[in-house]
């Protein structure tokens, strides 16, 4: 895939220009996110209103229990966690798994915020500090000021993404491992694996077509960007070296990593504005 | 301590039960006691790999339907007095199982041996989590297919999040020639793939498919020909943390040619 020319997709590149994705509002997203602030861990469940239908209790724990396990480094043993539950309803059974959960890679529950009565006794008969937050009518449709399209932080993974495991986040995503075929990472940013990619990177997602894709090793099922969709050639190329994907008016095209900054159309992605010619 | 190891794969056929048949026949032999569980219930064939279909009566259904004790479904395999087979139901009420009977009978089960190996079914369904719910390791069986490396993965994935720890990964079939000529993985690419430990490479061993027809697991009778049966003895013996050197498979490519020729020059 290391073209010579870098502006050019590799010859037997497959090109599918047809925006075909779904759109967000038809794939909603299951994310369980984690915050380190001030060496407290904030570990931030999705509201009901973020959580698909078809997804249970057992998809959200093992959910947690991989986002855990990929970053152990970036908290001090016994660090505390709070537990942000929104409006969520969750029983003491359910608490105890997520205490076992943090307990495993040694995080101690010690706050559960909820905005759920329910939610706030089981908490505290458990034993757990409780912060009951105003509750949020579901029935009023959230503000604009809440759908503004803000990037969130990015996550930083340290895992290998293994067939069946999907990674979604409205912002950058950095992957410290290799993604294998049948893992897929979905990123409203870039994508960054420090390692091979052999399944599925959606980057931009769903329409922002300024977004990369970089690996060390591009050998991936299928890239995406935006609402385009390339496929990696049928013969893979002899030697593997970073490379970066990005989207041109031709659609998804790859350059070396180390012409990023003499590759048309990239070179502008890549530049702070004060950087880019004209 | 005993050791709980569930012994899965993903993908059906890549030889879970081959291995936990002769893995389970070599760590008795070695002196440990040694406790088979069928964890594939409904489609049960541990006991026949290891030629014990006659002896079952009770199996882990009627113990935990409370009609008989743990004790009496266990079957005692008189060739290796180490080894013992609780078997899987055949046919009624395979359902009814969660992984909280499982977690209760292996609980019961495990201080009487050393080792327990659980045979797990194919698929990430009800009957794997049934199968994984007691472990505490893992050895991942897989062949050197892209299918077969795919679902490799996804178990591996759910071990993870699962947390049962140390998986280790048995490449089981290879065949070196073809590996050779590139026309199959390499165990170096499977593994890469997988990143998991690797405890052991299985060659393709005909053998291995008539100790089966006749109930006999490969190491029972001394096969000092097969090199199936010294993988299956070397994994054993690097599950124990010994420190085994795994087998020179290109000599074994040679052996190959050399017996093909002189069949064809007979």
């Amino acid at each position: 895939m290391n073209a010579d020319s870098p502006s050019t997709l590799p010859a037997n590149a497959q090109e599918i220009t047809d925006p075909i994705l779904p759109t967000p509002a038809q794939q909603p997203k299951l994310q369980i996110r984690l915050k380190n602030e001030d060496g407290i861990v904030k570990l931030i469940l999705p509201t009901e209103a973020e959580t698909p239908a078809s997804a249970s209790w057992n998809d959200l724990l093992e959910q947690l229990q991989q986002r855990l396990q990929a970053n152990t480094r970036f908290w001090q043993p016994l660090a505390v966690v709070h537990l942000i539950a929104h409006d969520r309803l969750l029983d003491a059974r359910q608490l105890q798994a997520i205490n076992d959960a943090l307990s495993d890679v040694s995080l101690q529950l010690q706050i559960v915020v909820t905005s759920r009565r329910q939610t706030a006794v089981a908490a505290a008969t458990a034993g757990y500090s409780v912060t009951q937050q105003v509750s949020i009518d579901p029935l009023v449709p959230p503000t604009n000021a809440d759908l503004t399209p803000l990037l969130a932080e990015p996550i930083y993974l340290q895992m290998t993404v293994r067939s069946g495991m999907d990674i979604r986040h409205q912002g950058n995503v950095i992957i410290m491992g290799d993604v294998n075929p049948g893992g897929e990472i979905f990123a409203a940013g870039d994508i960054i694996i420090w390692g091979r990619l052999r399944g599925i990177a959606h980057a931009g997602y769903p329409n922002n077509p300024q977004c990369l894709i970089m690996a060390l090793q591009m050998e991936p099922t299928q890239l995406r960007i935006a609402d385009r969709v390339a496929r990696a050639p049928e013969t893979p190329p002899p030697q593997f070296e970073p490379e970066i994907a990005y989207v041109t008016p031709q659609g998804i095209r790859i350059a070396r990593a180390v012409d990023m900054k003499t590759t048309p159309y990239l070179r502008e992605l890549a530049l702070p504005p004060s950087l880019r010619p004209d | 301590m005993t050791r709980i190891i569930v012994i899965t794969s993903g993908k059906g056929g890549v030889g879970k039960t081959t291995v936990t048949a002769n893995l389970g026949m070599t760590l008795a032999k070695m002196g440990h006691k040694v406790a088979l569980v069928d964890g594939d219930f409904g489609l049960r064939n541990l006991d026949l790999l290891l030629g014990l279909e006659n002896r079952v009566v009770y199996t882990a259904v009627e113990v935990l339907a409370g009609e008989c004790r743990l004790d009496q479904a266990l079957v005692r395999d008189k060739r290796q007095p180490g080894l013992v087979l609780l078997p899987a139901t055949q046919n009624r009420k395979a359902e009814m199982i969660t992984p909280n009977h499982m977690k209760w009978m292996i609980g019961e089960l495990a201080p009487q041996f050393d080792f327990v190996l659980i045979d797990s079914p194919a698929g990430i369904e009800m009957g794997f989590k049934n199968a994984i719910a007691a472990a505490q390791e893992a050895l991942i069986v897989t062949t050197p297919e892209i299918s077969a490396v795919r679902d490799a993965d996804r178990v591996i994935g759910l071990l993870e999040a699962s947390n049962i720890s140390p998986a280790r990964l048995i490449v089981n079939r290879l065949r070196p020639k073809m590996v050779e000529a590139s026309e199959m993985m390499s165990v170096e690419d499977v593994s890469e793939i997988l990143a998991v430990q690797l405890i052991g490479v299985i060659p393709e061993d005909e053998r291995v498919i008539t100790s089966t027809n006749r109930g006999e697991p490969l190491v029972l009778e001394n096969n000092p020909n097969s090199r199936a049966a010294k993988a299956f003895e070397n994994i054993a013996h690097r599950l124990c943390g010994e420190k085994t050197p795994y087998l020179d498979l290109s000599v074994d490519r040679g052996n190959i040619l050399t017996r093909l020729r002189k069949i064809f020059t007979k």
